[in-house]
C-alpha cells in the first residue's frame, strides 16, 4: 500500500523490520518523532521495550547494554546528543555490541541552529571518540533509502559487531514521501552475538584478550585485536552499496554530493558529473580516486565547510573545489552560482 | 566452614589488584557467598560493575560480567534487566562512579526502580587515581585535591535515595561482618531498586593521610563512628548503620465522577432539513442554528459566532458533528446551549 511517510517514520519502520526490539532515548529535534513512534509501539507490543532516558549518555549506554543482553537495539539523535553519545559509542566498540545509532544532522556546533539541517557530523562519527575506531556509516537521501538503509545498518551492525551509523539530516527527518514500505524486499541478518547469561564472559571497555582477561600492559594484543577489527569492518562495509555515480558525457567536472545535497544536485544532470557516496565510512578510497581521474575539475557539494573534502583531498592526493551550504541554505540557485565561480576561478 | 563459594570466583586471575588492608576483598567475598547461599549462578545472574577499585570486582566473578564506562554503570543494569527480566541483575561499584559521575543516573533510575541490587564500596576517597576528594568525602578531609581540608559537606546517599518510596537503603560497614551479610540477602531479595551502602576503608591512599597505621585502627575507626540499629526503619541517621525500606501502598485509584448527560428525547423536536437549517445562519437578524449527531441546537447566545462563524473556523447553518474532531474542545459545549429541533431528511 502506498502511503505518505516521512524520513523518521521509515527509518522507524525499517528497524521495525529489521527485528529491532529495543529503543532508548532523549528528545531532540528532528528525531523526537521516532522517540514517540517507539513510545506508542511498546505500548502495543509488550516484547518491544522502551526507555525515555534522562540524557543521551543514558539512552547510547543503554542500547549498547541492551545489545549485550540479546536485544538488537537502536537510538536516534541529533548533532548535540551524539556529542554526548560519543562516550557509549567508543565502548560499544570495544565490547563489539551490535547496534544502530541514527543521527539526524543539524546545524552545529552546540544548539547551532535548531532546526535547520546540515551534514557537519562527519568527523564525529569517526573521531568523537578517543582512540582509534573503525565504525560504520551510511547515508540515505530518499525516504525510501532511510528505509532500507536502516535494515542494512542492523545487518551490517550485526556482521561486524559493532554500532553502526545512520546518518540523516533535519530536511530527510521531516521529508514526506509518497513510498510502499510493506513491499520493500529486504534480507534480515539474524542476531550474531550470544546474549548475556550463558558463561562467564567479561564484557569490558578496557583492552582485553580474547578470553575477555583484562590486558593493559601488552602492545601486541592491542595491536591484533585493532587490526582484527578493521579488516572485519572494511570486509562487511565491502559487501553493502557504497556509493551512486552519474556520468554526464563531455562534463570535465565532477560534482561529490551525498545525502539531501545529493537530491538538490541532481537537477544538474545534464551538465555535470554526480558522485553520491552512500556509504559515508570506511572511506571510498578506491573507488573516488578511479572515478577522479577523468575529470579536471572535482567541487563538493556538502552542508559543512569542507568535512568530506578534506578526506577526498587526501585520498585523491588533489586539491578539490568546495561548495560549502552552511547554516541550513541548500537553494540550487545558490550552489549553481557557487559551481559557475568555482570553475571560473579555475579557469574554464 | 562452606567454601563452595568459591566456584563464583576466577581464582586463575587471582592475585587481585586491590591493596592489602582494602575493604573491597571482603565486598566480593561477602556478596559471592551470599548469592551462593541463594543459589543463584551463571545462567541467572549478571554483574555489572563501574570504573575504579571497586570496578574490577565484576572482572573476578565466574559470571557474565559487564564492565562499564565511568559512571554509567546504573543505566547499564536497568537495561539488561528490562530486556532480559529472567536473569538476576547485581552492581558492583563505588562512591565516586555511583555518586559523582554517575549521580544524574543514580536519581533517575532510582526513580524508575528496575529490580537491580546495587552494592556501593564507600571508602569516601578515589583510591584508583591516587586519593583525591570525592563526593563523600567527609568535610574538613586532607586529601590530593583538598590539601587544606576538603571544604564541602559530603553527598548523603541515605538521605537521596529514601525520599520517596518504594525505596531499599542500607548503610553497613564491611567491619560489621554478621551485619553485612544480613544487609546483601535482604537487598538481593528485596523486589525493586535496593541499595547497599557499604563503608569501606582505603588504607594506602586515604587511611594513611589520615593517621591510621593499619587497616583495622580504620575498622575500630568505623566502629566509633557508627552503631547499628535494629528493626524497621523508614530513615537512617548519619551515623546509623541499618536499613531503611518502604513500599508504596496501594491507594484505590479515586473514582472519576461521570456526569450523565439528560437523554432529550428526540421525538416531538421540530425536523431540520439541512437545507432548511442553512437559513439559520446569523445574518440579518436571524439566530445562529447548528447540527450536531442529529439533534439541532441554538447557537445564538455565543459570543464566539462573529457574523455567520465561530472563531473563523466552523459555519452556522451546518451540520458541525465531524467539526468536533479537530476542535480543541469537547462536545460539553455544544451541550450547554438549547436544543431546538432534530435534523432530518437526507444527508449531505
Amino acid at each position: 500500500m502506498k502511503q505518505l511517510v516521512s524520513g523518521n517514520e521509515a527509518i522507524f519502520r525499517g528497524a521495525i523490520r529489521a527485528g529491532a526490539s529495543y529503543f532508548a532515548g532523549y528528545p531532540i529535534s528532528p528525531t523526537s518523532e521516532i522517540l514517540q513512534q517507539a513510545a506508542l509501539y511498546s505500548e502495543e507490543n509488550r516484547e518491544f521495550r522502551f526507555l525515555q532516558a534522562e540524557d543521551e549518555i543514558a539512552a547510547a549506554i543503554g542500547t549498547i547494554s541492551a545489545s549485550l543482553a540479546g536485544a538488537k537495539a537502536f537510538t536516534a539523535t541529533s548533532g548535540p546528543g551524539f556529542s554526548l553519545m560519543q562516550e557509549a559509542l567508543g565502548w560499544g566498540h570495544v565490547v563489539e555490541a551490535p547496534c544502530v545509532f541514527v543521527n539526524s544532522m543539524r546545524v552545529g556546533p552546540s544548539t547551532g541552529m535548531p532546526t535547520q539541517p546540515a551534514q557537519s557530523d562527519l568527523l564525529q562519527i569517526k573521531a568523537g571518540s578517543a582512540g582509534d575506531y573503525y565504525p560504520i556509516a551510511f547515508y540515505p537521501n530518499s525516504v525510501e533509502e532511510c528505509f532500507r538503509l536502516t535494515i542494512t545498518a542492523f545487518n551490517a551492525a550485526e556482521e561486524s559487531l559493532s554500532p553502526v551509523i545512520l546518518l540523516a539530516d533535519a530536511f530527510l527527518s521531516h521529508l514526506y514521501e509518497i513510498v510502499d514500505l510493506e513491499s520493500i524486499k529486504v534480507n534480515v541478518v539474524p542476531r550474531s552475538k550470544e546474549p548475556l547469561g550463558r558463561g562467564q564472559r567479561l564484557f569490558t571497555g578496557t583492552v582485553h584478550d580474547k578470553m575477555g582477561n583484562v590486558k593493559t600492559n601488552d602492545p601486541e594484543i592491542y595491536r591484533e585485536w585493532l587490526w582484527e577489527v578493521k579488516d572485519r569492518h572494511d570486509r562487511v562495509a565491502g559487501q553493502y552499496p557504497s556509493f551512486k555515480y552519474l556520468p554526464c558525457r563531455n562534463s570535465e567536472t565532477l560534482l561529490i554530493a551525498f545525502g539531501i545535497t545529493s537530491r538538490i544536485v541532481s537537477s544538474l544532470k545534464d551538465r555535470f558529473s554526480i558522485f553520491r557516496p552512500i556509504r559515508i565510512y570506511p572511506f571510498l578510497e578506491k573507488e573516488l580516486l578511479e572515478v577522479a581521474q577523468s575529470y579536471r575539475h572535482i567541487i563538493v557539494v556538502e552542508g559543512s565547510d569542507g568535512q568530506y573534502a578534506s578526506w577526498v583531498e587526501c585520498a585523491i592526493c588533489r586539491k578539490v573545489m568546495k561548495v560549502p551550504c552552511l547554516g541550513g541554505g541548500f537553494k540550487l540557485k545558490w550552489i549553481e552560482n557557487q559551481i559557475e565561480e568555482c570553475l571560473k576561478g579555475a579557469g574554464r | 566452614m562452606d567454601r563452595s563459594y568459591k566456584e563464583l570466583l576466577k581464582l586463575r586471575r587471582f592475585p587481585h589488584t586491590w591493596c592489602p588492608g582494602c575493604g573491597i576483598g571482603a565486598v566480593l567475598k561477602n556478596v559471592v557467598m551470599v548469592i551462593k547461599e541463594l543459589s543463584w549462578n551463571n545462567q541467572n545472574t549478571v554483574a555489572v560493575s563501574g570504573i575504579g577499585c571497586s570496578g574490577r570486582m565484576s572482572g573476578y566473578m565466574n559470571l557474565d560480567a559487564v564492565h562499564t564506562p565511568h559512571g554509567r554503570v546504573l543505566t547499564a543494569a536497568e537495561t539488561i534487566k528490562t530486556v532480559r527480566p529472567d536473569l538476576n541483575v547485581i552492581v558492583l561499584s563505588g562512591d565516586g562512579d555511583l555518586a559523582s559521575i554517575g549521580g544524574n543516573h543514580l536519581l533517575h533510575t532510582s526513580r524508575r526502580n528496575p529490580d537491580i541490587t546495587v552494592f556501593c564500596n564507600n571508602n569516601e576517597i578515589y583510591g584508583l587515581t591516587g586519593g583525591q576528594a570525592g563526593p563523600t568525602t567527609p568535610k574538613g578531609t586532607k586529601t590530593l585535591t583538598s590539601p587544606r581540608g576538603e571544604p564541602y559537606l559530603p553527598l548523603r546517599l541515605g538521605r537521596i535515595l529514601t525520599q520517596q518510596p518504594p525505596y531499599f537503603y542500607a548503610r553497613t560497614t564491611v567491619y560489621h561482618l554478621n551485619h553485612f551479610k544480613t544487609c546483601i540477602r535482604e537487598a538481593l531479595l528485596w523486589n525493586g531498586f535496593s541499595f547497599v551502602d557499604i563503608i569501606s576503608d582505603c588504607i594506602e591512599l586515604n587511611g594513611r593521610r589520615l593517621g591510621f597505621k593499619t587497616a583495622h585502627q580504620m575498622f575500630k575507626w568505623f566502629d566509633e563512628r557508627f552503631h547499628i540499629v535494629e528493626g524497621e526503619r523508614e530513615h537512617l541517621q548519619e551515623d546509623e548503620l541499618g536499613i531503611a525500606k518502604a513500599v508504596v501502598e496501594k491507594v484505590p485509584r479515586p473514582i472519576e465522577k461521570v456526569e450523565e448527560k439528560p437523554e432529550i428525547p428526540t421525538e416531538g423536536l421540530k425536523p431540520f432539513t439541512l437545507q432548511e437549517l442553512h437559513h439559520f445562519n446569523g445574518t440579518e437578524g436571524k439566530p445562529i442554528y447548528i447540527a450536531f449527531k442529529g439533534k439541532v441546537y441554538d447557537l445564538s447566545t455565543s459570543p464566539l459566532f462573529q457574523g455567520e462563524k465561530r472563531m473563523r473556523c466552523h459555519l452556522a447553518g451546518k451540520d458541525l458533528t465531524k467539526d468536533m474532531d479537530i476542535a480543541p474542545h469537547g462536545e460539553d459545549l455544544v451541550f450547554k446551549f438549547s436544543v431546538v429541533g432534530k435534523l432530518s431528511g437526507e444527508r449531505v
